[in-house]
């Protein structure tokens, strides 16, 4: 077994080890999912049962997956890996014979993996509740691999937003950015077609839009094969900026004391 | 060829406020395959710097530096694979996990297969007595406990030098005495090269044969520890309470340094009469509750080298 594949082991493990985390956060799902079918349903109800082509129900279902691929990276990831850096526990990292990006990165999936998979059973059986069957079985199936893709995306941007701490010690301020970024361009909070054009226009061609519109929108009903190969291609270029910045930033590393 | 070859070595860190600090100042030393080796030197003296850039975490200033005839920061990983590195401050254990599990993740690093993991895991369990702990999560363990599942995870490589930075930072008498008996064991047993640092000079007297003493970035006292103890470490300071306040303290031998009420500080010069004999007189003639013994602290062994002739 690759040194890689033991850490998205060890981070399964891990998440599946601390059921308790695990189940606030699926809890606080379920209250999301709440609380946006009754926020879109008014919404949608007072549009005449439509808003840009999206019904209740397909909302709902982009609502779900959005959130589902979100969910799986801890939300103060950025944040962390500042405080590892600037802090110099990354150095005990540094001491292994592997990428210390790579293996951290394996680490975050395996853990998302457990928290999506999880997400992804309870979400889809409440959102079927609130919003009846998905628009598409098939583009509901096709909604796994964009949602993994998401969070990978998700993963390694925020290995490259962390990675700043290498330069300024800190990436508190990077994280306030980043998770702005998820939130309004990533289409997390409202899908991007709902923006106003030219805002959607720039929203769309910045990576953010595959780590939560892109589920989003194929779980309501866009089944295109061509979102899932614009997420490969962002998480491409995200995954060479991260090991870039993790590169550059281990050799001008300065930890000084025990 | 030295397992250790360091010459001028060099760092300086920028400061955002004045001039840049320099933590080492040109140091120059060789360490023989199978050494064990104190690198010593007060707080801020150094140390942990040195270690940065001997184990290729962090680029000297200028200088040069080989481990196993590798230079550390042009090839780390490869370097990383030939050594184990042991930091009392930093876990490289997963405190959710037992450590069984994260020497398994360990193991697939350093490419080990799945029986030589449980071979050396069982192995490295007997020589530290540690199996008993394997299967328990690190968060619920004693700092003792986890620094022995921590020294199996530095040694489950078969690291031919292993850096120790203040490995018995925090822990008890007991465990602190257990601990450098297991780091001696290792060396004997594998004939592993040991590098360690500390500011607690029995971690010196009990592990290393050698000591390297450096402050403010800089060597200054290299020999072995036995001439050291001749040289340096000839006076044991005692605290001592009493029933009730002395008033004066005299003991042949013992010179008073504090006397706090009840309490007292004495410097014994062991050379001039021995440690015991002087605990015996203390005992006879007064009313002692409670005494310890202690090594000088490290700052005046420094201040002591300074004031060597030269």
């Amino acid at each position: 077994m690759s040194p890689y594949l033991a850490g998205w082991r060890l981070g399964l493990l891990r998440t599946l080890r601390s059921p308790g985390d695990l189940s606030v956060r699926i809890g606080f799902f379920a209250v999301i999912l709440l609380v946006m079918s009754a926020l879109w349903g008014t919404a949608i109800d007072a549009n005449g049962g439509q808003l840009e082509g999206y019904t209740r129900s397909s909302l709902l279902w982009y609502v779900f997956a959005a959130q589902t691929a979100v969910l799986g990276v801890r939300p103060r990831s950025v944040e962390e890996i500042g405080d590892e850096i600037g802090g110099g526990a990354i150095a005990i990292q540094m001491l292994r014979p592997v990428s210390v990006v790579g293996l951290r990165m394996a680490i975050d999936l395996g853990e998302a993996c457990a928290r999506m998979a999880v997400a992804f059973v309870a979400g889809a059986a409440l959102t079927w509740l609130f919003a009846g069957p998905p628009p598409s079985l098939s583009a509901l199936a096709m909604a796994v691999p964009a949602i993994a893709l998401g969070a990978s995306a998700n993963i390694a941007s925020s290995h490259a937003f962390g990675g700043v701490a290498f330069w300024l010690l800190d990436a508190k301020s990077t994280w306030f950015l980043y998770q702005k970024l998820v939130f309004i361009p990533g289409g997390m909070l409202i899908p991007l077609d709902l923006l106003p054009r030219p805002l959607e226009v720039v929203c769309a061609v910045l990576p953010f839009a595959t780590m939560a519109y892109v589920p989003g929108k194929i779980a309501s009903g866009d089944a295109n094969p061509l979102l899932l190969l614009w997420q490969v291609g962002w998480l491409a270029a995200l995954l060479a900026l991260a090991a870039g910045v993790f590169a550059a930033g281990e050799r001008r590393l300065q930890v000084m004391g025990g | 060829m030295a397992a250790i070859d360091v010459r001028d070595l060099r760092k300086t860190f920028p400061s955002r406020r004045g001039a840049p600090v320099e933590a080492v100042g040109g140091i120059s030393f060789a360490v023989e395959a199978g050494e064990r080796l104190a690198y010593i030197g007060p707080n801020g003296a150094g140390k942990s710097t040195s270690i940065k850039m001997l184990t290729g975490i962090l680029y000297p200033s200028s200088g040069e530096a080989t481990v196993l005839g590798i230079v550390p920061w042009k090839r780390r990983r490869e370097l990383a694979a030939r050594i184990g590195t042991l930091f009392g401050q930093r876990s490289q254990l997963w405190y959710q996990l037992t450590p069984r599990q994260t020497y398994s993740l360990l193991a697939r690093i350093y490419r080990i297969s799945d029986q030589e993991e449980r071979r050396r895991v069982d192995e490295l369990g007997e020589l530290l007595d540690a199996r008993g702990l394997f299967d328990q999560p690190v968060r619920s363990m004693s700092l003792g406990q986890r620094m022995r599942c921590e020294l199996v995870a530095s040694m489950l490589h078969a690291p031919e030098v292993l850096f120790l930075d203040e490995p018995t930072i925090g822990l008890d008498l007991v465990a602190k005495a257990r601990f450098r008996d297991l780091i001696v064991r290792i060396n004997q047993e594998r004939g592993t090269t040991i590098l360690l640092t500390s500011h607690d000079v029995s971690d010196i007297e009990q592990v290393a044969r050698r000591v390297i003493v450096i402050n403010h970035g800089r060597l200054i006292y290299d020999d072995r520890v036995s001439v050291m103890r001749r040289a340096l470490l000839g006076t044991k300071v005692l605290d001592v309470r009493f029933a009730h306040p002395p008033g004066d303290v005299q003991v042949d031998g013992a010179r008073l340094v504090k006397l706090t009420g009840a309490g007292a500080k004495l410097e014994v010069d062991t050379g001039a009469r021995p440690i015991r004999s002087v605990l015996d007189d203390l005992l006879d003639r007064y009313q002692v509750v409670d005494i310890s013994v202690a090594d000088p602290p490290l700052e005046e062994i420094v201040s002591h080298i300074y004031a060597r002739p030269l």
